[in-house]
């Protein structure tokens, strides 16, 4: 039986900045159910790849692929609506807006994104809208911020704004979850909520792709794991493997002890 | 009397113009000037349409208005594909450059103005009837801008707003949601423009240059941008403020000028001392 194909896979992946190298040469499978750990130093290129994954820079070469489909002439938003969904680094919530909002802004289809089919499809919108209110308050409800729903992210401590920041994304409900260093600055509650809703997801057969410079994280949750260095892929395999990397160890622990 | 009424439809014309104004700069953030070439272009597609081929007066209005969205879009589509601040740029040059082709095509009436525009209304009650149809107009427009900027599609707004990039990688489409206020709102000073055409029945190039994208911008600003009623406030006020100061008998020579430090020295005082307008938009909003 052939294993199931991935539902991402990156080709031959490289991107330049002008003479500086953030991908070169980046191969890079990521499975249904499976949660892969990225790491690497900081300008490695782990957030790069998330932003050509979902479509914010686009490849000088190589390509990016959901399951059969190529993704370089995707536009963000659309490949958003095939369903890869991702968190930011410093969250970036709406300001203007209030948790429950911002959650609202998350499914695939937004109703009455499309302002005439919103004003003469008024009964489908309304039935999305409800739809879309149900989920999020029950998303809320998973992440312990029903309380918060109606504050703006300015008026939540920080472990809620990152809280928001991936219910938001869960919101999505596609296939492929990114979540770009969920752990950092976080810890005590909102440390275990968010491993606890990171399992779930990838339980409920979702490839989860985590940025992290939490290595307890990693070694707890992640199935396989990549070490990223200067644009390109070092290392994969599983983290105890990589651990035993001595340029891994270096980078992070200053070498073997 | 007959002034008090052209007063009267000129506050409604004014406050279709800043509300939909409002909602292209205010709620979109697009910054553009050419808000008052939408306003002629409708003005003299719906008049020519009828005066040439005899289109009734409320098709022709539709059709101005339409024209007016359609050529919004003529402008956005390229410019908002590169950045916003290029859709600034190219308001300019479109503004300016269709004063001068208004000015130079003869059909048009020229430089000289285009006149024997028909009335919608004829007969004594024609100006009370203008001002019940203009108003009712403005106030269906500032209902509609309302509508627009709050619920879905307004939160869409204020999203795309807030972070453009995070916006669409949750699945929305920018772009969609900038045309689309830019043509509504063009589309919505496209029917001031033709309301205008039918009432005063004379339009002249001179009237849509910079100074009228001067005066809305200040309608907006002093009355508070991104808010419902600031426009409104904002009409009505600059609207009744140069009629007041006709009173003072000052020759044109002086007007003129006087005019154009007001707009300008109102818009400076309120960004400087209350940026947020006279109707200031609760928080959350």
């Amino acid at each position: 039986m052939n294993a199931p194909r991935a539902a991402i896979r990156v080709t031959d992946v490289s991107k330049r900045f002008g003479g500086i190298v953030v991908a070169e040469n980046v191969n890079l499978e990521l499975r249904s159910g499976e949660i892969l750990g990225l790491i690497g130093p900081n300008g490695a290129g782990k957030t790069t790849l998330f932003n050509l994954i979902c479509g914010i820079h686009t490849p000088d070469s190589g390509e990016i692929w959901l399951r059969d489909q190529p993704l370089s002439r995707v536009p963000v938003y659309r490949r958003a609506r095939l369903g890869i969904a991702r968190t930011w680094q410093n969250i970036r919530l709406f300001p203007t807006l209030s948790v429950i909002d911002n959650l609202l802004m998350g499914p695939r289809r937004y109703p009455g994104e499309a302002l005439l089919a919103g004003i003469f499809g008024a009964r489908t919108r309304r039935a999305d809208a409800q739809a879309a209110r149900e989920r999020a308050e029950e998303i809320l409800a998973r992440m312990g911020l029903s309380d918060a729903r109606d504050k703006t992210p300015a008026e939540l401590p920080f472990g809620q704004q990152k809280l928001a920041g991936m219910a938001r994304t869960l919101m999505n409900d596609g296939e492929v979850l990114l979540l770009d260093e969920p752990m950092a600055g976080v810890e005590g509650q909102v440390y275990e909520t968010i491993r606890q809703v990171v399992r779930d997801e990838a339980s409920a057969g979702r490839a989860v792709c985590i940025v992290e410079h939490n290595v307890s994280f990693i070694r707890d949750l992640c199935t396989r794991a990549v070490f990223m260095f200067n644009g390109c892929i070092e290392q994969s395999g599983t983290m105890e493997e990589l651990l035993a990397s001595d340029k891994l160890a270096e980078l992070y622990f200053g070498g073997r002890s | 009397m007959e002034y008090v009424y052209s007063v009267l439809v000129m506050i409604g014309i004014y406050t279709i113009m800043a509300s939909s104004f409002n909602l292209i700069i205010g709620f979109g953030g697009l910054i553009s000037i050419a808000h008052p070439i939408f306003f002629a272009l409708s003005a003299y597609a719906s008049a020519l349409v009828n005066l040439h081929w005899g289109v009734p007066i409320p098709l022709a209005i539709l059709l101005g208005t339409l024209f007016a969205a359609a050529m919004s879009v003529m402008l956005s589509l390229p410019s908002l594909r590169i950045s916003g601040d290029y859709l600034l740029i190219a308001s300019m040059g479109f503004q300016l450059g269709f004063v001068e082709v208004i000015k130079n095509v003869d059909f048009a009436g020229g430089a000289g103005g285009l006149t024997g525009i028909a009335s919608i209304y004829s007969g004594p009650s024609r100006s009370p009837a203008f001002v019940v149809t203009t108003l009712t107009i403005a106030a269906t427009v500032v209902s509609v801008v309302h509508w627009l900027t709050h619920g879905e599609y307004g939160r869409a707004i204020r999203a795309m707003r807030d972070d453009e990039e995070c916006f669409a990688s949750l699945g929305r489409n920018p772009m969609a949601i900038k045309i689309t206020i830019f043509a509504v709102g063009s589309a919505l000073a496209g029917l001031a423009g033709a309301l205008y055409a039918h009432y005063f029945q004379f339009l002249s190039p001179e009237q849509f240059g910079i100074t009228q994208s001067a005066l809305i911008l200040t309608m907006v600003v002093v009355g508070g941008m991104g808010s419902t009623w600031g426009p409104v406030v904002g009409a009505l006020l600059l609207t009744a403020l140069p009629q007041a100061i006709t009173f003072l008998n000052l020759p044109p020579s002086v007007m003129a000028p006087l005019q154009g430090m007001l707009y300008t020295g109102l818009v400076l005082l309120f960004l400087f001392v209350r940026p947020a307008g006279l109707v200031a938009k609760r928080l959350g909003q």
